[in-house]
């Protein structure tokens, strides 16, 4: 039986209009008040911004002037005469393809690290936990003296391990966005990613690791068998999150290398920023923006797609 | 009657009247025809308001909010004039750039102040002039008689356009035109300093200097960046120049002395290595005072801020200050770059003689000496300002020079600059990383094409 034809002969059909008490009446305004707050901020911060967002897309508008409808031309422009549009997309996804695998395994890893009953795991916890709570411009600042190509802790290191050219990591443009990543991992391996693989782990069920033991299982084996498949959706949950956070990395290339050295750390959406409020090109800000904000639904649909088949939810 | 209100016609309703709202919010008040003040301006009067009702200015400005300055030229015109209220509204951006997007949003809201100011050297002039925003003030000056000699002619030079003068000068010194050394690095390497007001030292010297001083891993010898200011000197100190004076070609294509420029800095960054790689020192003040660099191309205030710094024992190393100036070029001009910011009336003020005798008031002898002293900004841009300045400390004789006979800044004339700056440090940070390895020939033609690839947009 389908769900609507179930519905069609279990469900009363009723014939006049019920009148609602006055009670009911009340609670649903009641109700209707409480929302307002959100859905005013909803609608107009969000929906209504985005909506005009929209609509300059498809205009050249640059804040003084009224916005002049040119069609998709500024999405024609971006394909085809904008010289940073493909170089910042294809950054950005090494970027993300870099980061995102390393930042969610090293995060699971920590937290079946620190899943065990061992003594004094709160500290261990705490500790892992605080880089995460520096703010973005102080980690800045603090790798930025780390990672100096010649004055450096982390070059004079190398140096002394017999590495006679070692990187010049934020200097370098080839070893740019590989400091960024860096930054990125020292700050969120511990942090609200690992938080989350812990209340995943903790969620798993005691009794699947005693019937594993039973079956002779061993550690690795538990957690291949065990532990991994059962925490496929907050895997799940912390990669789709992931990307979409990579993907919009922004603060730690501007405040660190304002794009550079030589385009080096130009991602997307220091592009938009540019483009939007250093060039007040609004217009053609709105359609990359637009453009970006498909490819993220796009992305974070295919990774729905995939969960069907890699995600295990147990219990289902 | 049915009298409740469904979960969806609430949320109907709701919506296409945030919608709506929203959407008129957002779209831009019509702009004022170009060229016609708004009602009630008078452009040639300072008579009080009628009715004996006080005039209200607003002045909106991120510079000096949090030192006293601003509050303190507020209440000594105020004194003078108590027929005028002036509200003072800080822009407090998290950069300078950041206050111009902020100002011109007010300006499409219709709520910028009365006395603002949109910087040549950042570049926002030319678009304010052009989208109305400021309004010439060639008939204030003629009713005022006001004295324009009273600034350095660099200074008000950099005020006109179309013949027309915008504005009053505020900030300003001769850009990058000097090397701040610190004396023990040169003592050190048995150098004799040179002379802080001869332009006799070449840059061969300096690049001398530049590796003798190096010392791997320990300190650099030359520092410098290659934003659009320094490459501008870097040109010049060739007798060479980045684009023409109209802003519309780029030079380093064709200008055999630009090449020759860039071919210099080329060498020790790439080639020899000496120079500090691109993006590798977050401040080049703080490199010279923690004793990693030995001679840093900055500006005259930049050697002010080091000397003082050093007096107030910030150095963490030795540290002695000396200047050094750019060898003079063939036409007579030392190697420098204009540079210089200003104050501007809007143009629909309805309060023009008021504002007007505002901005004399702040760019006075009195406002600027404050403007430098208080808000620790280099406004050098009245010859008495620096007089009151060197009798405080003598290293201000050594820039007179050059704010005399500087060479101005030159301007994309699409009022792109903004693009233009960026083309210029990112691609000549390219070209000049040693990583990279690009070939002296190509990193230049890059640099050329892609600066003038701004020049040729259309206009902003």
């Amino acid at each position: 039986m389908t769900r609507d034809s179930y519905r069609m002969t279990t469900m009363p059909i009723p014939t006049t209009p019920r009148r609602m008490s006055p009670a009911k009446r009340r609670e649903n305004l009641y109700g209707y008040l409480f929302m307002l707050p959100w859905l005013l901020g909803f609608l107009g911060l969000f929906v209504g911004p985005g909506l005009y967002s929209l609509y300059l897309s498809f205009t050249k508008y640059d804040v003084l002037s009224k916005p002049e409808f040119i069609g998709l031309k500024n999405y024609v422009d971006m394909f085809t005469k904008d010289d940073l549009f493909w170089p910042s997309l294809l950054r950005t996804a090494y970027y993300a393809g870099v980061s995102v695998p390393l930042s969610v395994l090293g995060s699971m890893f920590l937290a079946i690290l620190l899943n065990t009953k061992l003594r004094g795991i709160t500290i261990y916890r705490t500790l892992f936990f605080m880089p995460s709570l520096v703010p973005l411009v102080a980690s800045v600042v603090l790798f930025k003296v780390l990672l100096n190509s010649d004055f450096g802790l982390v070059n004079q290191g190398l140096r002394g391990l017999g590495v006679e050219n070692p990187p010049g990591w934020f200097a370098d443009s080839n070893w740019a966005v590989p400091s960024l990543i860096m930054m990125r991992l020292w700050g969120s391996l511990g942090g609200t990613q690992m938080i989350i693989f812990l209340a995943g782990l903790q969620g798993i069920p005691t009794e699947m690791y005693d019937a594993a033991a039973i079956d002779g299982a061993s550690s690795w084996q538990k957690t291949r068998y065990v532990t991994i498949p059962l925490l496929t959706p907050t895997i799940f949950f912390n990669t789709v999150l992931g990307v979409i956070g990579a993907l919009q990395t922004f603060a730690a290339a501007f405040i660190a290398t304002e794009g550079g050295p030589g385009f080096a750390t130009w991602f997307f959406a220091l592009h938009i920023w540019k483009q939007a409020f250093d060039y007040f090109n609004m217009g053609y800000a709105a359609a990359l923006a637009w453009f970006f904000a498909i490819l993220i639904v796009v992305l974070t649909l295919i990774q729905m797609r995939l969960s069907r088949r890699l995600v295990f939810y147990y219990g289902e | 009657m049915k009298n409740n209100i469904s979960r969806r016609q609430f949320m109907r309703a709701f919506g296409a009247t945030a919608v709506a709202g929203t959407l008129a919010a957002c779209a831009p008040p019509p702009a004022a025809p170009a060229g016609q003040p708004a009602a009630g301006t008078d452009k040639t009067s300072a008579a009080p308001a009628a009715g004996g009702d006080k005039v209200k200015l607003k002045w909106d400005t991120f510079r000096g909010p949090g030192t006293g300055w601003n509050e303190e030229r507020i209440k000594t015109f105020v004194e003078k004039n108590p027929n005028v209220e002036i509200e003072f509204r800080p822009l407090t951006g998290a950069s300078q750039q950041d206050n111009y997007g902020k100002m011109y949003a007010q300006f499409a809201a219709g709520d910028l102040g009365d006395v603002i100011a949109f910087d040549p050297s950042h570049f926002h002039f030319w678009r304010a002039i052009n989208k109305n925003i400021i309004g010439p003030l060639d008939d204030l000056v003629a009713a005022d008689k006001t004295d324009l000699k009273q600034w350095f002619d660099q200074f008000i030079g950099l005020q006109y356009f179309n013949g027309k003068l915008f504005g009053l000068p505020s900030w300003g010194w001769a850009g990058q035109d000097t090397m701040v050394i610190n004396k023990v690095h040169l003592d050190e390497a048995g150098i004799a300093p040179p002379d802080a007001k001869a332009y006799t030292t070449s840059m061969d010297t300096y690049a001398e200097w530049a590796r003798k001083l190096y010392k791997k891993g320990e300190r650099y010898g030359l520092g410098t960046t290659y934003d659009e200011g320094h490459l501008v000197t870097l040109t010049r100190a060739f007798n060479g120049d980045l684009i023409d004076a109209e802003g519309k070609k780029c030079l380093l294509a064709t200008d055999k002395n630009a090449q020759e420029a860039l071919r210099w800095a080329y060498k020790l960054a790439v080639e020899e290595k000496v120079l500090p790689r691109p993006a590798d020192v977050a401040s080049m003040d703080a490199a010279l005072l923690d004793g990693k660099l030995g001679i840093m191309w900055g500006g005259s205030l930049n050697m002010r801020n080091f000397k003082r710094d050093i007096a107030a024992n910030k150095a963490k190393a030795k540290a002695e200050a000396a200047q050094g100036l750019l060898p003079i070029r063939k036409d007579g001009k030392p190697p420098s770059q204009i540079r210089g910011g200003t104050w501007n009336i809007l143009k629909d003020s309805k309060h023009q003689a008021e504002a007007f005798q505002f901005i004399k008031h702040i760019t006075s002898l009195e406002g600027a000496i404050g403007f430098n002293l208080v808000a620790g900004q280099g406004a050098f841009v009245r010859p008495d300002v620096l007089q009151e300045l060197v009798k405080k400390d003598a290293v201000h004789d050594g820039f007179i020079p050059n704010l005399q006979n500087g060479i101005p800044a030159h301007a994309p004339s699409n009022s792109r600059g903004r693009e233009y700056t960026d083309a210029c440090v990112q691609w000549a940070t390219k070209m000049m990383d040693p990583n990279e390895n690009i070939p002296f020939e190509k990193g230049l033609q890059d640099l050329n094409d892609n600066i003038q690839k701004v020049l040729d947009m259309e206009p902003a």
